[in-house]
C-alpha cells in the first residue's frame, strides 16, 4: 500500500515536471506557432478599436519581419521585397479600410528544412467588413519561410499558393 | 417507482474494465472515422446554393474518389493546407477539355451543358481554357454571384479530397 502511494507520488511528480518543461521551455514549433499567433492577433481588428491600440498593432506588426521580406503572389503587382517601413504602411492602410477584421490561421504544418529555418504551410482565412459595410472573406493557402535570429523567429518569405487558378 | 434495470444500467453503467475497453474503443474509431473518413463540416457561404444552403451541415466522404477520378457533375471538396478549411465546387471538366462561359452558359468542347443544378440568372463570360493533366475545373452552383466574387478554376486532382455525404 505504502509502495504504491509513493509509486503514485512518482508518477505525478514525473507528469508535473514534464508539463513544466514544456511550458518553460517551448519547443521551436511552439515559438514559431506563437509567431503567427501573434501576426493574427495583431492583423485582426475590433470595432471598438482605438487608434492608440491601431498604432500599436501596425508598429508590431512589423516587427514580425525579416528586413526584407519577400512576397510570392500569383497576382504579380502584390509581389516583391518589403522593408518593414513599407509593410508596417501597408498594413496601415489595409487596416484603415476594415471596420473589422479577424485573421484566422488553420491546419498549420511546421517543419524545419534546414537549421534555423523554418517552412510554415498553413490556411489563412481573413473576414471582414470593409467601412462601406461590404463583407469581406478571402481564403488562402500560404507557403512561410521563417529564419530564427537571436533566438527569435521572423518571416523572411511568404507564397500565396493558387489553389484555383481562373 | 423503480427504473427498469436495464434502462438504469444503459444511463448508468457499471465502471467495470470491460466497459473502460468498450469506451476506449468506441472513441478510438469515432475519432478516427470522424477525423479521416467522414469529416463533418459546416457550409460557409452561398456560392453553392441553392443546391447546398449557407448554414447546412454535411459529411466529407474521404473514399469517394478511391478507386475513380472526379467526374462531371460530381460535387467535391477541394482542401486547402489541410482538412479545417474546405471549398465544396461542382466539377464541370475534366482533364484535356476546353470550358469557357458565353453569356452566361457553360459551354465544353464547344458544346453547351445543360446544368440542371443552376437555377440562378448568370451573365458570366470567360474565355476559353484548357484544363491542364491531373486536374479538374470546378464551379460552384450559384452564378447570380459576379464572376470576380467567387472561388472557381481549375485545381490538381490531388486537392480533392471527397464528396459530400448528401
Amino acid at each position: 500500500m505504502v509502495k504504491g502511494r509513493y509509486l503514485l507520488t512518482g508518477v505525478l511528480i514525473v507528469i508535473t515536471g514534464i508539463i513544466l518543461a514544456a511550458t518553460v521551455f517551448p519547443s521551436e514549433e511552439k515559438k514559431v506557432k506563437k509567431r503567427f499567433r501573434l501576426l493574427s492577433e495583431w492583423v485582426s481588428k475590433s470595432p471598438e478599436e482605438n487608434a492608440f491600440t491601431m498604432l500599436q498593432k501596425i508598429k508590431d506588426i512589423s516587427t514580425l519581419f525579416l528586413e526584407p521580406c519577400e512576397l510570392k503572389a500569383p497576382n504579380e503587382s502584390l509581389s516583391g521585397s518589403y522593408t518593414r517601413q513599407e509593410i508596417s504602411a501597408y498594413a496601415g492602410s489595409a487596416r484603415s479600410h476594415f471596420s473589422q477584421l479577424n485573421l484566422k490561421l488553420h491546419d498549420l504544418h511546421v517543419a524545419f528544412p534546414e537549421k534555423e529555418v523554418a517552412k510554415v504551410t498553413l490556411t489563412a482565412r481573413l473576414i471582414g467588413k470593409v467601412q462601406t459595410g461590404e463583407q469581406v472573406d478571402e481564403i488562402h493557402e500560404l507557403d512561410c519561410l521563417l529564419k530564427k535570429i537571436d533566438k527569435k523567429w521572423f518571416f523572411s518569405q511568404i507564397e500565396v499558393i493558387e489553389v484555383l487558378k481562373k | 417507482m423503480a427504473i427498469p434495470r436495464r434502462i438504469r444500467q444503459f444511463f448508468f453503467p457499471s465502471l467495470t474494465p470491460l466497459f473502460l475497453i468498450r469506451v476506449c474503443l468506441v472513441s478510438v474509431f469515432a475519432y478516427l472515422f470522424f477525423n479521416y473518413l467522414c469529416i463533418p463540416f459546416t457550409i460557409q457561404g452561398i456560392s453553392m446554393e441553392p443546391t447546398y444552403l449557407n448554414g447546412g451541415v454535411n459529411f466529407c466522404w474521404r473514399l469517394r474518389y478511391l478507386f475513380s477520378d472526379p467526374k462531371r457533375p460530381d460535387v467535391v471538396a477541394v482542401r486547402f493546407a489541410g482538412n479545417e478549411v474546405m471549398l465544396l465546387k461542382r466539377v464541370v471538366a475534366c482533364e484535356g477539355e476546353q470550358v469557357e462561359f458565353r453569356g452566361g452558359r457553360l459551354f465544353v468542347d464547344g458544346g453547351g451543358i445543360e446544368e440542371f443544378y443552376v437555377r440562378f440568372p448568370c451573365d458570366w463570360n470567360l474565355p476559353s481554357r484548357r484544363v491542364e493533366k491531373d486536374c479538374v475545373y470546378v464551379v460552384g452552383d450559384n452564378r447570380s454571384m459576379p464572376i470576380e466574387s467567387q472561388y472557381f478554376g481549375q485545381t490538381s486532382k490531388n486537392r480533392v479530397v471527397g464528396g459530400p455525404l448528401w
